[in-house]
């Protein structure tokens, strides 16, 4: 049953062969870090060799240590293995004091330290794909002083892993904080050059302790790679719990 | 009802007494996390055990009326009991003067006077009415001891001053400082004293920063420092054993900055006024006459969990109890009978203002 | 109608004119911008190959995909990569704009981040400096065609790439330099429409000589961005839209046409709309501020309106107010003089003009004729 249900969400989002970037976005009255989580848990499962690349902005490692234990995934054990790099940049600041360089410099280090820790994985034998994980790009934005060209630029460096190494990205961004005018283009362009987004928003009457919000999921398909265009959109319900999360269509709730 | 809310089993309950001996004020809650005492038995109640340690506190202020000060002197003064050291940060040109301010604790008979369903068994199941008591036992009084989790304050009796003269109390005005560099210094020096020691604390600490935003402050208008300095402020005390509360007023920050601060925020909270004399709301609201105003909680510290916090409910009126001691109610709990509604899951047993219905047991 | 724009970037550049250039926009409703990219790139590549063009080659910016992506396109859609080095260079703007992986590689953090492709790759390191991508462009295209003749044409993935490293006016100088350089046959390039102000648009717009916007099927109505509600919606925009192209002609006028667009395979198909529907038709002219025609209902309704200088009902012959005093008894000789100069100022004898002296050294009114001088 519970099987079924996790794989509402994974069927939306199909098998990946790595390369692909999908954005999840929410909202202050709906966490959407549990669908952060869910990936997490995928890629580290333990029938492959796949290994992700942690960029936390929001939670130290304590966190997501002990809400993936409870999913049955040990990541201390998985860091042991090579197979989960945690870059902890909750304090990464890029002062604006001396200019636009410095700014640029606290993100190119992060940039080297990720490219150095692909480059290193991949390099290990067995196919593997390398996820790249971002908890918060708000967050970078708030680090290089409000400067979204920043953001993108980074961005922009960590997507052309995808060409090389066949990286895949997953990352967590707030929607409702991009309503104006002037700070759209950063969640626009993310969206421009994601293959899935995933939107998470509570339900319009409200949070209720069965049905804690709904997922809407926008497969672009293939849009980035050459096959046809498999595009679809889902809609679901969802309740999170602390080992898993229920996936169920609206009034299918068991 | 209450048995549906996720936390505060019985499960951490039977941890909490063991672990929390050695420091005070200190509550194991589920998760790995603990739990620091609001100051205010109700909305500890709501919170689920209180303000989680290491979290990020945000209060929405009401530009019309002061409530945030109400929750900021009940917070600060809890930890002046506890011994807990303090760091205030205001707007004010004399910070230290709010300190004389701040709310007594009710002396304790006055709360044992009432009788209480005493030894009563964790695991005994008892009827729906009376689960606003098993609260109490969650709430770890200890009796006896000084020291309980969580004081009921007397709003008109000043803490004494031995509280707050030899302690670490820490304050700092913002008004002076043309950028938020000087008390984020600050902030880093008092978390790094209580910072945790292979992830266990020693101690607690509170740090409350008043009216983050207001305009007399020369950094007001600089978003993105007072976002970058909340950012810093929740990555120390994540890391360290303190609770931060920053009330500011959300109408002097743009909407989308405001949605930023909202997301930063470990727990979110807002105060509002309630208009004076309203004919509509006295009827629609009962025990409208002796509301001070509403609150509302908006976002629940999701530490170590991914599960989100489902209130029963998200806005409670502010009541003074006995004109004293602030209580929580929930707006959609009135009792037909016209009686003014429980006190959210605690202190049923304090007979309330005038009009209250015999609810003692 | 899309080989239109296929077949006028075929044509080229005429002697003494600029090169034709075409703006892709689309937005985030209808993302397939890069899919009428790809279209006409490929369209293009198989005229160049078989030497139907003016073009010789192509120059390809690649700035929001990376080469290997293009390498994969053309492989398959039945291209010899291997050879592609005759008629394709690739300026590689995506890999390393900012010159990122150069100091990564310099301090020791990485040691080979640079990806290899089959295709004839030229690396841009910094993107900023405009100028160079500017030469870049020009030398590679001079290295497809021998020195001298022969034209290139000029592909750029994403405008929107260049716009959040520098300023509209240099990105503006750029591409009027590619367009009325001698050796550029055509230009084509996209641009993700909401990510920048509207001037920016307006600026490509101005400088291009087609425009095509993709654009959602259903208009949104409420402006708001994607909701739950309209999922079926965004279902749909992610495999066809409207495919509007203007089309400015060189004898002045613009020709617009309206298209759709269908994702099918690995390409996409844009077809006719049908005739059929009457709105269609009326809307491929351009519209206007007014309504020059009058339906049936609102004719009626202006026959039924009474004017106020008609005397109504009463016989006498329709008499028209000039501003006098009414002249009922006069002859007609006169009524028509008086509508014949009905603004002459003088007989209103209400009219005056002020004048006031534009400087002392002017003379006072004097009896000179002014256009004395005048020598005819």
């Amino acid at each position: 049953m519970d099987n079924l249900c996790a794989n509402l969400l994974e069927e939306a989002v199909g098998i990946s062969k790595g390369g692909r970037v999908v954005v999840v976005e929410d909202c202050v009255q709906m966490s959407g870090a549990f669908v952060l989580h869910h990936f997490l848990k995928r890629s580290l499962y333990p029938d492959t060799s796949d290994a992700v690349i942690f960029i936390a902005f929001a939670h130290p490692f304590s966190h997501y240590e002990r809400i993936l234990r409870k999913m049955g995934c040990n990541l201390t054990v998985h860091r042991k293995n090579h197979r989960f790099v945690f870059l902890d940049m909750l304090t990464l600041e890029c002062p604006d004091r001396n200019g636009k360089e410095t700014r640029q410099d606290g993100l190119l280090a992060l940039y080297g330290e990720i490219e150095k820790a692909v480059e290193i994985y991949s390099s290990l034998e067995g196919s593997r794909i390398i996820t790249i994980m971002i908890d918060d790009i708000s967050l970078i934005e708030v680090a290089a002083n409000g400067s979204s060209n920043h953001v993108l630029d980074f961005l922009h460096y960590c997507y052309t892993l995808k060409a090389k190494y066949g990286c895949s990205f997953v990352t967590l961004n707030h929607e409702d904080i991009y309503s104006s005018a002037n700070t759209l283009p950063l969640i626009l362009q993310l969206e421009y050059l994601a293959d899935v987004i995933i939107k998470a928003e509570p339900l319009a009457t409200g949070l209720a302790s069965d049905v804690h919000g709904q997922l809407s999921v926008l497969n672009k398909g293939s849009v980035c790679d050459l096959g046809g265009s498999s595009s679809k959109v889902r809609n679901f319900h969802f309740r999170v719990k602390e080992n898993i999360v229920d996936y169920f269509y609206p009034g299918t709730q068991t | 009802m209450a048995s549906s809310r996720p936390r505060g089993g019985s499960f951490s309950r039977n941890i909490s007494s063991a672990a929390t001996a050695q420091i005070p004020g200190v509550k194991v809650g589920p998760n790995g996390t603990s739990f620091l005492s609001s100051g205010i038995p109700d909305l500890d109640q709501i919170l689920g055990g209180g303000f989680t340690l290491g979290s990020l506190v945000m209060i929405m202020e009401d530009p019309e009326a002061p409530h945030h000060m109400l929750l900021l002197r009940n917070f600060m003064s809890q930890g002046l009991i506890h011994k807990q050291p303090l760091l205030y940060a205001s707007p004010e040109r004399d910070p230290r003067g709010f300190l004389g301010t701040l709310p007594s604790p009710m002396a304790s008979k006055e709360e044992k006077s009432h009788e209480r369903p005493a030894e009563q068994d964790a695991n005994l199941r008892i009827a729906w009415q009376y689960k606003k008591y098993f609260g109490e036992q969650n709430s770890e009084v200890q009796r006896g001891g000084k020291a309980e989790y969580c004081n009921d304050f007397d709003l008109r009796k000043p803490l004494e001053r031995h509280f707050y003269s030899g302690q670490r109390v820490d304050c700092i005005s913002l008004r002076d400082s043309p950028n938020l560099a000087p008390l984020l210094e600050r902030c880093s020096t008092f978390s790094a004293q209580i910072s945790k020691s292979d992830g266990n604390i020693t101690c607690a600490g509170r740090i409350a920063i008043q009216s983050l935003c207001s305009p007399q402050c020369d950094f007001s208008d600089k978003d993105w420092e007072m976002l970058s300095f909340i950012r810093s402020l929740k990555g120390m005390v994540r890391s360290s054993g303190a609770v931060a509360v920053i009330s500011f007023p959300p109408s002097l920050v743009s909407p989308t900055f405001l949605k930023r601060w909202q997301h930063l925020a470990d727990t979110l909270i807002s105060v509002k006024a309630i208009p004076d004399e309203d004919k509509e709301l006295a009827k629609l609201l009962t025990g409208y006459q002796d509301m001070l105003g509403l609150l509302s909680v908006h976002k629940v510290a999701r530490i170590n969990t991914q599960v989100p916090a489902i209130l029963e409910a998200t806005t409670f009126s502010m009541k003074l109890r006995k004109r004293r001691a602030l209580v929580l109610e929930c707006l959609n709990q009135a009792p037909v009978d016209g009686s003014s509604g429980s006190s959210y899951g605690t202190s049923g047993s304090c007979s309330g203002s005038s009009k209250s219905g015999n609810l003692d047991f | 109608m899309a080989e239109t724009i296929c077949r006028a970037l075929r044509d080229g550049a005429f002697e003494g004119e600029h090169a034709p250039a075409l703006t892709i926009k689309d937005t985030i409703d209808t993302p397939l911008g890069s899919f009428v990219f790809n279209h006409i790139l490929t369209q293009l590549t198989s005229n160049i190959l078989a030497g139907k063009s003016q073009a010789r080659g192509v120059v390809l910016v690649a700035l929001s995909r990376p080469p290997s992506f293009y390498a994969e396109l053309l492989k398959n859609k039945g291209f010899d990569v291997s050879s592609s080095s005759k008629w394709l260079r690739v300026l590689d703007c995506y890999s390393d704009p900012l010159g990122w992986k150069n100091k990564l590689m310099e301090r020791g953090t990485v040691r080979n981040p640079y990806e290899e492709t089959l295709l004839k790759t030229s690396l841009c390191k910094n993107l900023k400096e405009l100028d160079k991508v500017l030469s870049s462009i020009i030398e590679l295209g001079k290295e497809i065609v021998e020195e001298g003749k022969g034209r290139f044409a000029v592909a750029i993935d994403s405008v929107s790439e260049i716009l959040r490293h520098s300023s509209l006016p240099s990105i503006a100088r750029i591409l009027s330099h590619l367009h009325s350089h001698d050796q550029v046959s055509c230009i084509f390039c996209l641009l993700h429409v909401d990510l920048h102000e509207a001037k920016v648009a307006a600026t490509l717009e101005y400088l291009s000589t087609m425009h095509a916007d993709v654009e959602p099927i259903v208009q949104r109505t409420n402006g708001q961005r994607n909701t739950s509600e309209d999922l079926p919606m965004v279902e749909q925009s992610f495999k066809r839209g409207k495919f509007h192209v203007r089309f400015k002609r060189r004898n002045g006028r613009v020709r617009a046409m309206r298209e759709e667009l269908y994702v099918e395979g690995s390409g996409i198909k844009i077809t006719e709309v049908s005739s059929e529907d009457g709105i269609t038709a009326q809307s491929l002219v351009p519209k206007v501020q007014f309504n020059l025609d009058l339906s049936e209902k609102e004719r009626l309704d202006r026959a039924k309106v009474v004017l106020p200088f008609e005397h109504q009902g009463t016989g006498k012959p329709i008499q028209i107010y000039d501003g006098r005093k009414s002249l009922n008894e006069s002859e007609n000789e006169e009524k028509q003089a008086s509508v014949e100069k009905p603004q002459t100022t003088e007989d209103s004898g209400r009219g005056e003009i002020i004048y006031f002296r534009d400087s002392d050294d002017e003379m006072p009114d004097s009896d000179e004729d002014p256009d004395d001088d005048l020598d005819i």
